[in-house]
């Protein structure tokens, strides 16, 4: 058990210093966060012109909003549904199976060795790189601050294991870069990176309340934003424990079948 | 004896051949992998989508953004689709370039050719069904056109037709210049990310940037010119004319400025000069 | 008037030395240090039509530039290159419509359509016209076995099979030289014999000039009545591989061409021309 954690804990090193390697790319990928998290401050600027307060949240909130989303996505955003993909199309599941470890635990830990060095090097240096040109609000109390982070881990999770489970749906299709997109804009859309959810139409929100989506960016912003806090915030953090439990079945039951089909059809 | 053209139109008759094989052997290789084929179409759909459900929570919380009402924005968006689907379908792809053509060695196969290498690249990296956010854009124009009461004039189409093709080119333009950077950096320097998302800026109006972005955008990397300016008078608006009739010439120098440099990568490849 | 006639043909590279460490990194941004490898130093190469000629030398020593620079890939730092009447490297789109180009290690063929469709694409870019195309590929099929092959995507072919197919596409033109560039690599016995065996026959009957790099020296023996070996650059030797095996008094080419990379000289006299460097 101490093994598995610390071999664990050597992928999660491993994948932190190959990321240093590549450092040249963060600096682009920085760059193209500003356009992004730009795009949406011009947008919302301009949107909240004459200070109303719009689905809860007025101007300030909304500008914070924007910029924490796409900073914690940053943190939490990994590659690994091409990764589980490209094994899968190339028939590398086969070989993963002859190791003595769990496929899933070591896909997880790489993507939590990227995520770190994404924090560190880009997700904190973004925003205060964005907070000297364009100051936006802080969390209110250390408590909110604590449940923002252990949230935003838990967004981690659970995005990590939504793109375990897309890419093995690329065994039922067979169209790698069509499900990674469509996995993308729906993320986009329904985890409340583009809007938040509170904007949506009234059964719209009822729909999106029964889906693991929202976990991942809207619920930690709100905390972000004391617009959750309390025992709200710890209701919070019980659904992602929830949707943690459902989701890592589901991605069982995934994986279960992949293994299945490689064992009968040689992948 | 045959009449002999002259030897241009003949050039192009062969690259017009040459187009259309590449297409239908696209098209094959498409239909062995229907599936994926598919999916792409619809994931295109979903994406556009979603962009379109954007603008419409936002305007269900707004009467108008800095004067620009709900049906203006859609249509601002609904023709930057169109030269957006040209650059999908046909430029996108140029990205292939610093990583696939230039570091693995590809292009040597491009230069064996008697085809102008660009063009090469351009048939073989092609994926025409993207085309389809053309027709998604037209249907959107048609919607928030007829909802402003916007009458239409026998002049629009070969104006539209016009500006959509300058649109197109600025696309070409900065995506060709992108790929050739990557005869220096022979390796993908991950800019083409970070660009498209530039891009996304000229489905808005240019009004709610701030001065210097504003000027990127429309005197560095143009893309104020794929959308807002030149779809402001298919919407017979004219406080912007100057620039809206702008966006041909700025599509043809974006293209020839483009173009140099990649003759100058290409020239970087074959080793030339240094 | 030869084919092919190069002279004093030379092609330098600048590597880029990258410095050590974050600090070198930004230091090269700056300030790029460059050393120059000449990997083709000064050679004098001329080819007459319907000529077959072995092309060889150790890795690294300069094959593939010369290939490139004699197909217009690459445009010569130095010396004069004329191939078909034409300068390769200025005017490379009419001047590659006359010649045929198969790289080893790298496919032509389009990966996911079927053989003859990549075909029928070639047709078009080379302006080939039907009846000629019909005429050749019956004939390669006759030679090469290829009718089983056609209806296949390239990538279910096995690399015999793929190389077939390549020689076919880079000949439906019926170009005047054909390039190889390492056409046997890999390849087991069966499938090496059946691509000498079509190469030996289109040079017959067309007359098509035939150069050929490879590390195999079963393809020098079998079909290049002249070789030429390059070294670090330089022409050690061209001309005819008889006059290399009374030079060197052994009668093992593959002997021979181990001594000559390990930089001995004929011990039997040099009389014989042919030699480069002294």
């Amino acid at each position: 058990m101490v093994n598995r954690l610390l071999l664990y804990l050597e992928l999660i090193r491993m994948e932190f210093v190959n990321n240093l390697a590549y450092r040249s790319f963060y600096f682009t990928g920085i760059l193209n966060y500003s356009i992004q998290i730009g795009a949406y401050f011009f947008l919302w600027d301009a949107v909240y012109a004459g200070n109303r307060v719009i689905g809860g949240l007025d101007r300030e909130e909304m500008i914070t909003y924007v910029i924490i989303a796409w900073v914690v996505r940053s943190f939490y955003f990994s590659n690994l549904d091409r990764r589980v993909g490209t094994d899968i199309r190339e028939g590398k599941i086969a070989l993963e199976l002859i190791r003595p470890y769990s496929y899933q635990m070591v896909k997880y830990a790489r993507s939590f060795g990227e995520a770190i060095f994404r924090m560190l090097f880009f997700a904190l240096p973004a925003g205060l790189a964005i907070y000297l040109i364009r100051p936006f609000t802080l969390p209110i109390g250390w408590d909110s601050v604590v449940m923002f982070v252990i949230a935003v881990l838990g967004a981690f999770v659970i995005n990590a294991q939504i793109s375990m489970i897309a890419g093995f749906v690329v065994f039922f299709t067979k169209s790698p870069t069509g499900v990674y997109k469509a996995k993308r804009v729906i993320m986009d859309l329904l985890s409340g990176l583009l809007l938040p959810i509170s904007f949506y139409p009234g059964w719209a929100r009822d729909i999106i309340q029964l889906l693991p989506f929202q976990a991942v960016s809207y619920l930690p912003n709100m905390i972000y934003l004391g617009q959750i806090s309390g025992a709200a915030a710890f209701k919070v953090l019980g659904l992602q424990v929830f949707w943690i439990t459902v989701l890592g079945l589901l991605a069982h039951l995934f994986w279960r079948f992949a293994v299945k089909h490689v064992v009968i059809q040689g992948g | 004896m045959a009449m002999k053209l002259p030897s241009s139109s003949k050039t192009a008759a062969r690259y017009l051949t040459i187009f259309i094989h590449y297409l239908a052997q696209y098209i094959k290789t498409k239909m062995a992998y229907r599936w994926d084929f598919f999916i792409h179409i619809f994931t295109e759909f979903l994406q556009q989508s979603v962009s379109l459900i954007f603008i419409l929570i936002i305007f269900s919380k707004v009467p108008a953004i800095q004067g620009w009402t709900r049906d203006q924005v859609l249509f601002i968006y609904g023709f930057f689709l169109v030269p957006f689907g040209i650059y999908s379908g046909f430029f996108n792809h140029l990205f292939d370039v610093p990583e696939k053509y230039v570091l693995q060695g590809e292009f040597d196969r491009i230069l064996v050719r008697p085809i102008n290498a660009w063009y090469q690249v351009v048939v073989e990296t092609m994926r025409p069904e993207l085309l389809v956010s053309m027709i998604v854009g037209i249907i959107i124009m048609i919607h928030s056109g007829s909802r402003m009461g916007l009458v239409p004039v026998w002049w629009d189409i070969p104006l539209a037709a016009v500006l959509v093709a300058g649109a197109a080119l600025v696309y070409a333009g900065v995506y060709t210049f992108l790929a050739s950077l990557g005869f220096w950096t022979e390796g993908n320097l991950g800019l083409m990310p970070m660009v498209y998302n530039l891009s996304q800026y000229g489905r808005y109006p240019m009004t709610i940037y701030r001065g210097p972005v504003r000027f990127l955008l429309t005197w560095i990397l143009p893309f104020a010119f794929v959308g807002f300016y030149p779809a402001t008078i298919v919407m017979h608006r004219y406080e912007y004319m100057g620039y809206a009739l702008l966006t041909p010439v700025v599509g043809i120098v974006s293209f020839v400025i483009a173009y140099l440099f990649w003759e100058a990568g290409v020239k970087r490849y074959r080793g030339t000069g240094s | 008037m030869k084919l092919i006639e190069a002279r004093g043909l030379t092609k330098e590279f600048r590597i880029f030395s990258r410095s050590e460490g974050v600090m070198g990194a930004f230091r090269d941004l700056f300030h790029r240090r460059y050393r120059i490898l000449r990997a083709v130093d000064g050679i004098d190469f001329a080819v007459d039509r319907g000529e077959m000629v072995g092309y060889i030398g150790a890795n690294g020593a300069g094959k593939s530039t010369t290939i490139k620079m004699l197909t217009g890939i690459l445009v010569p730092t130095a010396g004069t290159v004329s191939v078909n009447g034409y300068v390769p490297h200025k005017d490379r789109e009419s001047y590659t419509r006359g010649i045929g180009v198969v790289f080893g290690q790298r496919s032509q063929l389009w990966w996911d359509i079927a053989v003859i469709e990549s075909f029928k694409l070639l047709r078009r870019i080379y302006d080939v016209p039907r009846e000629d195309f019909r005429r050749r590929l019956q004939q390669f099929d006759d030679i090469l076995g290829l009718s089983g092959l056609l209806n296949l995507p390239v990538r279910k072919l096995s690399l015999g099979q793929r190389m077939r197919c390549d020689l076919a596409a880079a000949l439906l033109h019926n170009p005047a030289i054909l390039f190889l560039d390492e056409p046997t690599i890999g390849l087991d016995v069966l499938a090496k014999s059946k691509i000498r065996e079509f190469l030996k026959e289109i040079n017959n009957e067309y007359k098509t000039t035939v150069i050929l790099t490879t590390h195999d020296l079963g393809d020098i023996e079998a079909l290049c009545p002249r070789v030429a070996i390059i070294d670090r650059g330089k022409m050690l030797y061209d001309g005819s591989v008889d006059n290399l095996y009374s030079q060197w008094g052994q009668d093992k080419l593959e002997d021979i061409v181990k001594r000559i990379y390990m930089g001995q000289k004929p011990t039997s006299g040099s009389a014989g021309g042919g030699w480069d460097i002294g």
